[in-house]
């Protein structure tokens, strides 16, 4: 009994102020991703690896646009979308008070412009994506065949690119038949 | 060149060999500590027997598998956890025709079994002959007939079908001689409540002559939704969420089920770092439960001084992973955070402070004299009952069985330290020998943290992530949780998704048993007991008491029935 009484003493006030005063969080507590739109390319790596479908990219094919969501609402705060970002430009901050009065308030989008495919003309890729590729592919220091071909194909959609290859290999068998033949 | 070293579980099968010949059709060996074999579906039953009673096996969860899109036949994994002799995981394997859908049941010879074929009867529609309890476990009572969900070819992880009818049609089951019995339910479930279950309790008086129960009101259908939609590499986040106490167990359980699966390695640091946040895991889950039980037993100062302490293990926690619960640490092939050297500093000064707070805060515990007054001989689980059951954590080491996986089948940074360690046993069967485990397995806790985070361990990456993965190769995933072994098995398919992965959580061990433990007791112990199983709380939220003789009912509340429990005064039953 007066053990109890003494503990109870000796332990004093074991409530914290919060909400009254800050409540300090240790260094590196995951919290609320936040989006930077400049530096994001849509490229969706943080929609594939987001484990409850929080993070959304929805394509628009008529408008071409692609529209990047985040439901705070379904966010576990795993912190997976910024591993995989690469260009971090999402990155989780320590901020924890999420409430809102109103679900939509939840939700964050930015939408992003389309490619066209410089042969066909169709949607095949965030602009900011290619452009990003672009940018990789100029800093690549190697001047070989794969660099320049994946420099030619870069505003080519899928089915273009694939049909350009083909050729490619034709054009390749055909030269290397009639080398043989003239040796 | 074949290798002709005995791997773990080698003598068991060559023993199963020899003792039924003829009855072993395959032995597929899954990794060092597991091998499956596949047994002529008559002679299971027997099989099972013979390895669970006479070669010193125990099962933790049989696992059902629609193996028709592989091979053409549902797949049951019946699984023994072999812990005397030759330690190791069997995996007995029966193959379920796809146009008959039944098998033998084990039930009557191996009683563990029975929620496990229960719910494969629920699941899948394969039928279990000869099983004595056959009524639904998981489905609700007005499921539509022929709708199996986790059949391939069944329905959508996103179904919710009509009910079929709006009666209650489930039979409990009731055991009472020849007393005359007041029914007495308990729950299933109010609102606010995240856990519910729906207990009957038939007593004479005050005495519980018998008791029922059932659960799975909220079944949120994880492994359907897991085998949907999710990869294989996401589902550790969604394991993590089967449990707001022991989390990380499950979602270290599902990584080494994939990890043993597909022979990934995991670096020796990440295996230790996955050690040390378990255990700090169980220091807040025992912490918790020390606390409600001072609350059950009427010393409520005592409660919140548990709880005050408590808080400072999830401090540790938020500080050695960045989140106060779900953890988020796993994926496959190791852990996604280091522990630095400033963190292992305050690691350890955290370590020091609990064990000095707990310490004090358990001498009085028991120096309180109605606390062992209130828990001496109170819920006693029979030995045998818990040979036959199979329940695992303090409520099977509380009836002196030494069943702890850290120990029987040492695993990840365990496995350097197993040496030095066993498991907490009391011999009691009561109440307050499960307690009193709690007490010793926490201390135990702080010294393992202590000694693995002292071991000069390799620098290098956390995570592995060079691998392929090789569907349908299977495993299963074992890890201490606080309130017993967590058990998952899963196979990858196609695509990198999950095929079929089965999550046993510990507590589904311990639910059968708890009936056992009711009998003899008072309905002022209910509580108590139930609260030593270390389950969720919310169930007994809202209590109707249903008197047979004059069909008079009777509704109590949650805090009458707490207030009961602990000062045993003023019967809210005499009125």
């Amino acid at each position: 009994m007066w053990k109890t009484i003494r503990q109870i003493l000796k332990t004093g006030d074991a409530t914290v102020q919060y909400p009254n005063a800050p409540l300090k969080r240790p260094e590196y507590a995951r919290g609320k991703p936040e989006h930077d739109s400049v530096a994001c390319i849509a490229c969706a790596a943080c929609a594939v690896a987001c484990p409850p479908n929080a993070i959304q990219f929805v394509v628009d094919q008529k408008a071409g646009t692609t529209t990047w969501s985040i439901n705070y609402g379904r966010c576990v705060f795993c912190g997976r979308c910024e591993e995989v970002c690469p260009t971090r430009a999402i990155e989780l901050t320590e901020e924890f008070e999420l409430a809102v009065f109103d679900k939509g308030d939840l939700e964050e989008t930015s939408t992003y412009r389309l490619q066209r495919c410089s042969e066909c003309g169709a949607y095949y890729a965030p602009a900011k994506e290619v452009a990003y590729a672009a940018r990789i592919l100029e800093q690549s220091a190697g001047d070989d065949d794969e660099v320049r071909v994946a420099r030619e194909m870069l505003g080519k959609c899928p089915k273009c690119k694939q049909r350009a290859d083909a050729y490619r290999a034709k054009r390749h068998s055909e030269t290397q038949k009639r080398e043989a033949g003239e040796k | 060149m074949s290798d002709t070293r005995l791997r773990a579980g080698d003598t068991h099968v060559e023993a199963v060999k020899q003792r039924f010949p003829g009855a072993v059709r395959d032995v597929n060996r899954v990794d060092d500590e597991q091998v499956c074999i596949t047994v002529a579906a008559d002679q299971a039953p027997d099989v099972i027997e013979y390895l669970y009673y006479q070669r010193g096996g125990w099962m933790p969860v049989m696992v059902g598998n629609d193996e028709r899109p592989l091979t053409g036949v549902y797949a049951l994994y019946y699984v023994l956890s072999m812990e005397e002799q030759d330690p190791g995981f069997v995996m007995v394997r029966v193959e379920v025709p796809a146009d008959t859908c039944a098998f033998k049941s084990v039930t009557p010879k191996v009683p563990a079994a029975v929620w496990s074929e229960r719910e494969v009867q629920d699941m899948f529609g394969l039928r279990a002959e000869g099983i004595i309890d056959d009524r639904n476990l998981v489905l609700p009572d007005d499921w539509p007939q022929g709708t199996y969900p986790l059949r391939k070819d069944s329905m959508d992880y996103r179904y919710r079908p009509e009910p079929t009818s709006d009666i209650e049609n489930y039979r409990f089951l009731k055991e009472t001689g020849d007393h005359e019995t007041t029914v007495i339910p308990m729950g299933p479930m109010h609102i606010t409540s995240d856990e519910p279950g729906h207990f009957r309790l038939y007593v004479d008086g005050e005495d519980i002559i018998d008791a029922d129960y059932r659960m799975f009101f909220v079944h949120r259908g994880m492994e359907k939704c897991a085998e949907d939609r999710m990869n294989y590499d996401s589902v550790p986040f969604l394991a993590e969420r089967i449990c707001g106490i022991c989390g990380y167990a499950h979602s270290v359980a599902y990584a080494e089920s994939v990890e043993r699966a597909q022979g990934i390695e995991v670096p020796l640091r990440a295996q230790v770092i996955r050690s040390i946040v378990l255990e700090t895991e169980r220091l807040h889950s025992h912490l918790l439960n020390l606390g409600l039980v001072c609350h059950y037993s009427g010393f409520d100062t005592g409660f919140q001084h548990f709880f005050r302490v408590r808080e400072k293990s999830m401090d540790l926690a938020e500080m050695l992973t960045g989140a106060r619960k779900t953890y988020g640490l796993n994926l496959i092939g190791g852990v996604r955070r280091d522990i630095l050297a400033q963190q292992k500093v305050e690691t350890l000064k955290y370590c020091e402070d609990m064990r000095r707070e707990v310490k004090d805060l358990v001498e009085e515990l028991l120096s309180t004299p109605n606390f062992i007054k209130r828990a001496a001989g109170v819920g006693r689980l029979d030995p045998k009952i818990a040979r036959d059951y199979s329940p695992v954590g303090p409520l099977v080491r509380g009836s002196g069985f030494a069943r702890d996986v850290r120990w029987t089948h040492p695993f990840d940074g365990y496995r350097l330290i197993a040496d030095r360690h066993a498991p907490v046993t009391r011999d009691t069967c009561d109440v307050a020998g499960r307690t009193l485990v709690r007490v010793d397995e926490f201390m135990e806790s702080l010294d393992i943290i202590e000694e693995l985070l002292s071991m000069d361990l390799p620098e290098g990456p956390v995570l592995n992530d060079k691998f392929n993965i090789v569907p349908r190769r299977f495993s299963l995933g074992y890890t201490e949780a606080p309130r017993g072994e967590d058990v998952h098995w899963s196979m990858i398919g196609d695509n990198q998704k999950c095929y079929r992965w089965r999550a046993k959580a510990s507590t589904y061990s311990n639910w059968p048993v708890l009936r056992y433990a009711f009998r003899g007791n008072t309905i002022s112990d209910a509580a108590l007991i139930v609260g030593s199983l270390d389950p969720c709380y919310s169930c007994t939220e809202r209590v109707t008491v249903v008197d047979v003789k004059n069909g008079k009912e009777q509704v109590l509340t949650k805090s009458q029935l707490e207030d009961y429990c602990a000062d045993r005064r003023h019967s809210p039953l005499e009125r």
